[in-house]
């Protein structure tokens, strides 16, 4: 029983133990495998995310400056409708009306060009054959959109319209134009997203013109020669040709490294292309950010996790534990329960045959051992119990065996007392009770020899010692045996009642 | 503590090497010294690469702090012919008319020319711009001998007149004062120093100059003749005028080649005979070596792929800001003296290949 026990405290400890290693070696791997993943969809979001990123990004900064410049032609169609219909009549009044247009369409360098190439702005006139490429054209028909680059490397963004109807002070004006400073159009470009990324506008041939940086690697140079020797000589051809033509087209190198991604789309009308380049470590240090930041509360959950299996497993076993205590005592209250019915005379209560036998193989070892030196055994008899029975009924009979019980028990409180029979009982007798057995018996003799004039119960008891030369109890309970029935006999000569 | 010194050692010599090999490549053949006419008193140092070409256009300019009278002023400038040259001139102007609009002063201004130099046009120009009431009337003289006694009779009547860019009056004439370049002779000397040095002080030359009485283009035209004048083996075979057009420069060229076709250089005097000198030179494949002036987008590109040989560059910027500085200082009825000199000074740079993509940057950008 007590094996049984401890096989199941150490299975329940095993399971708990292996329950928990394989809850955290399978959240372990699963953490591992979910973080290679993420790591790996990381790669690939950035690149997608780069190139859409990027290309909406061109395409919004594109249109932001066809936007400009279809607002300005209509601006400008607005500012030939004012000035024809304005009453100018000298070079002051012109002037005024120019500066009139300038402050109600916000059209800041707005000039007419007569038919001489004589342009008037509201400062001042000044012959521009030479000075504006688009006069050189000869004929205007229609809208021109033009880069200037001015003496002092700045650039403009010339945008002319013919005005065949317009007539002021008497003569024939051809065009009017604006001119944009491209700082002007970067200004409008520009926001603020802390650096992240980098756009310039370039001619087909990839000069810079807007003068800001594409990144550590292409700077202000010339989109194609600063890719020289970055990108394979056939990517630069492809790009090259793409610029030329006015086509989109994007483009990806490392740098430092760190990944760089450019998108660049046409601008309508302008010949230009708008580049933007973003570092892919941009976006792929703002996912790791969150990444670890997830990372960390996976790391957080699977502790949490492990500490929670473990306390479960722990609380688990400690109330396994306790059930299988509780099962285990009341099976050793049921046991102690069988053994004691099945050692106990159910009449008197004391011990019976059973138990003698059982008590009497353990003494016959202890014999054999040599372990036991001090041993009594009294054999006692009740006298006239089948008188009793036969004249006053079996319960009077009983009533007699458990009289004579009480007398036994409560005179040889130091021994054992057993019924080992209808009418008769052995008391074994050690240590102290084997001390004071002489003298408990005379004591007991004397009561007994007292109740025969009483008609109370009365018991026959012999004795003996274990002897040296008994080999088992046997011999001293016959010793004893032999010695009771003497007793018998002189109880009877007293008048004690006996079958004998 | 030994590496540290060898290092230092190293970049000294390293600095002392570049220094050495910047001085030598930029310096003016045959030693002559940087532009710098008489009147500029030779204020000029040798060029250099690289600060050379920064330093030659100052874009880089301020007000000083002279108060105009007057909130608003008018003035008229008329120049040679329609050119690049004056284009550039007119955005220092535009710069300085900013900067006074900025301090709420208004300047208002023509500035006109003619498609192709005129003394005529400009005469007719001048008178119609007396009879306008214009504050300061300003000219790029045409030609010295028509144009002089223009203003002359216009300063005394009571019209500022003052001259401006390229081209002063004749020496004694009474217009205020000359802003520009006033050193054309230097430059025509410097130029044709570096051509005889190349050529090693021996071989024909030719001389484009300008427009035929246009003071610039004929003091370097002297300065020119002067220089080849000292060297017995050289000799001046052909002077024509290409009247500021490109066009006719290369045919003057191509003719010149034919009639001389053991040429060995040209002195170019003007924008435009540069830019016609090498297209023709190029069509003829020749290797005539080439001088010549100013800072055409064409002739640079010529001067980097070696085809010109240097080119005398002058700060239109400073010249087109100082006139309209000058102008309003005149204007309000101020004479030379502390405000403004007689003459201002603009420097002219001599660039050679090994200069030119940085002055085109400089100058240009990049576009096309």
């Amino acid at each position: 029983m007590k094996q049984d026990r401890k096989i199941t405290s150490r299975t329940f400890v095993l399971t708990a133990v292996i329950g928990s290693l394989l809850i955290m070696a399978i959240l372990t791997v699963n953490t591992v495998w979910i973080s290679n993943r993420m790591s790996a969809a990381t790669e690939e979001a950035v690149s997608a995310v780069s190139s859409f990123y990027l290309e909406a990004m061109a395409d919004r900064r594109a249109k932001t400056i066809t936007n400009l410049i279809s607002n300005s032609f209509d601006q400008m169609e607005k500012a030939v409708s004012f000035i024809a219909e304005e009453k100018v009549g000298s070079q002051e009044e012109l002037r005024d009306a120019l500066g009139k247009v300038k402050s109600l369409l916000g059209l800041n360098r707005f000039a007419l060009v007569d038919a001489n190439d004589v342009v008037y702005t509201q400062y001042t006139t000044y012959t521009g054959g030479s000075r504006h490429t688009f006069l050189s054209d000869g004929q205007l028909n229609d809208r021109i959109i033009s880069t200037v680059s001015l003496y002092g490397s700045s650039k403009q963004l010339c945008l002319a319209i013919p005005t065949p109807g317009l007539s002021v002070m008497g003569q024939r004006f051809k065009a009017c134009f604006v001119q944009f400073d491209i700082g002007y159009i970067v200004d409008l470009l520009a926001f603020d997203d802390q650096g992240r990324t980098h756009f310039a506008l370039y001619s087909k041939t990839g000069a810079n013109l807007s003068g800001t940086e594409l990144g550590p690697v292409i700077l202000k140079q010339n989109f194609f020669e600063a890719i020289k020797g970055v990108v394979s000589e056939e990517v630069r051809e492809e790009n090259y040709q793409n610029f030329a033509n006015g086509a989109e087209g994007n483009l990806s190198f490392a740098f430092d490294g760190a990944q760089e991604t450019l998108y660049y789309v046409p601008i309508q009308g302008t010949g230009w292309e708008m580049a933007v380049l973003i570092r892919e470590s941009v976006i792929q240090d703002q996912i790791r950010d969150i990444s670890e930041k997830n990372l960390e509360n996976s790391r957080n959950m699977i502790i949490v996790t492990l500490v929670s299996a473990l306390i479960f497993a722990a609380v688990l076993l400690l109330q396994i534990r306790n059930i299988s205590r509780a099962k285990l005592e009341v099976e050793k209250e049921t046991s102690r329960s069988f053994r004691m019915m099945a050692n106990t005379d159910s009449m008197t209560g004391v011990r019976n045959k059973h138990a003698y036998s059982e008590d009497e193989a353990a003494i016959n070892r202890m014999i054999k051992a040599g372990e036991l030196e001090k041993l009594a055994v009294l054999v006692c008899d009740v006298n006239g119990l089948k008188i009793v029975n036969d004249t006053q009924g079996h319960a009077a009979g009983d009533q007699l065996i458990k009289d004579a019980c009480a007398l036994i028990c409560r005179q040889f409180t130091h021994g054992s007392v057993y019924r080992i029979g209808g009418d008769e009982f052995a008391v074994l007798l050690e240590g102290k009770g084997y001390d004071s057995m002489l003298e408990v018996l005379a004591e007991t003799n004397r009561e007994i020899e007292a109740n025969i004039s009483k008609n109370a119960v009365v018991v026959s008891i012999g004795y003996s010692f274990l002897d040296r030369k008994d080999q088992q109890l046997r011999d001293v309970f016959e010793r004893a045996d032999q010695m009771m029935y003497e007793r018998k006999k002189e109880l009877k000569a007293m008048g004690a009642a006996s079958r004998i | 503590m030994k590496d540290h010194k060898k290092q230092i050692v190293l970049a000294l010599l390293v600095t002392a090497a570049l220094f050495v090999f910047s001085a030598c490549s930029s310096a003016a053949p045959g030693g002559s010294g940087p532009s710098g006419g008489p009147e500029a008193g030779g204020e000029q140092t040798a060029p250099k690469s690289g600060n050379s070409v920064h330093s030659a256009v100052d874009f880089d300019h301020e007000l000083d702090s002279y108060v105009p009278l007057k909130n608003h002023y008018n003035f008229y400038f008329t120049y040679k012919t329609v050119h690049p040259w004056w284009d550039a001139v007119a955005l220092g102007m535009e710069e300085a008319q900013r900067q006074f609009l900025d301090k709420g002063i208004v300047i208002t201004y023509e500035y006109m020319a003619p498609n192709g130099a005129s003394a005529e046009d400009q005469t007719k120009r001048l008178l119609a711009a007396e009879r306008g009431g214009y504050d300061v009337i300003g000219v790029d003289v045409a030609d010295e001998q028509i144009i002089s006694p223009l203003i002359d009779r216009m300063v005394d009547s009571g019209t500022k007149v003052m001259t401006f860019s390229s081209s002063d009056a004749a020496e004694g004439c009474k217009r205020l004062a000359y802003v520009g370049n006033t050193h054309n002779y230097q430059d025509g000397v410097d130029l044709t120093e570096a051509l005889c040095k190349k050529l090693e002080y021996r071989g024909k030359i030719a001389i484009l100059v300008g427009s035929i009485g246009a003071p610039c283009h004929e003091d370097r035209a002297k300065g020119a003749r002067d220089t080849i004048a000292k060297y017995a083996d050289m000799e001046i075979v052909a002077t024509e005028y290409d009247m500021d057009s490109v066009d006719l420069a290369y045919d003057l060229t191509l003719q010149i080649l034919k009639d001389h076709p053991d040429l060995d250089g040209i002195v170019c005097c003007n924008m435009s005979n540069p830019v016609g000198a090498a297209r023709a030179i190029l069509d003829a494949e020749s290797d005539v070596v080439i001088v010549g002036m100013d800072h055409d987008e064409e002739a640079l590109r010529y001067l980097n792929d070696g085809v010109i040989y240097c080119l005398g560059v002058q700060d239109c910027y400073s010249i087109g800001f100082d006139t309209i500085r000058t102008a309003v200082k005149i204007a309000d009825g101020n004479l030379p003296g502390g405000l403004f000199p007689e003459k201002t000074n603009e420097i002219t740079t001599v660039i050679y290949q090994e200069d030119a993509a940085l002055m085109l940057e400089l100058l240009y950008g990049e576009i096309a």
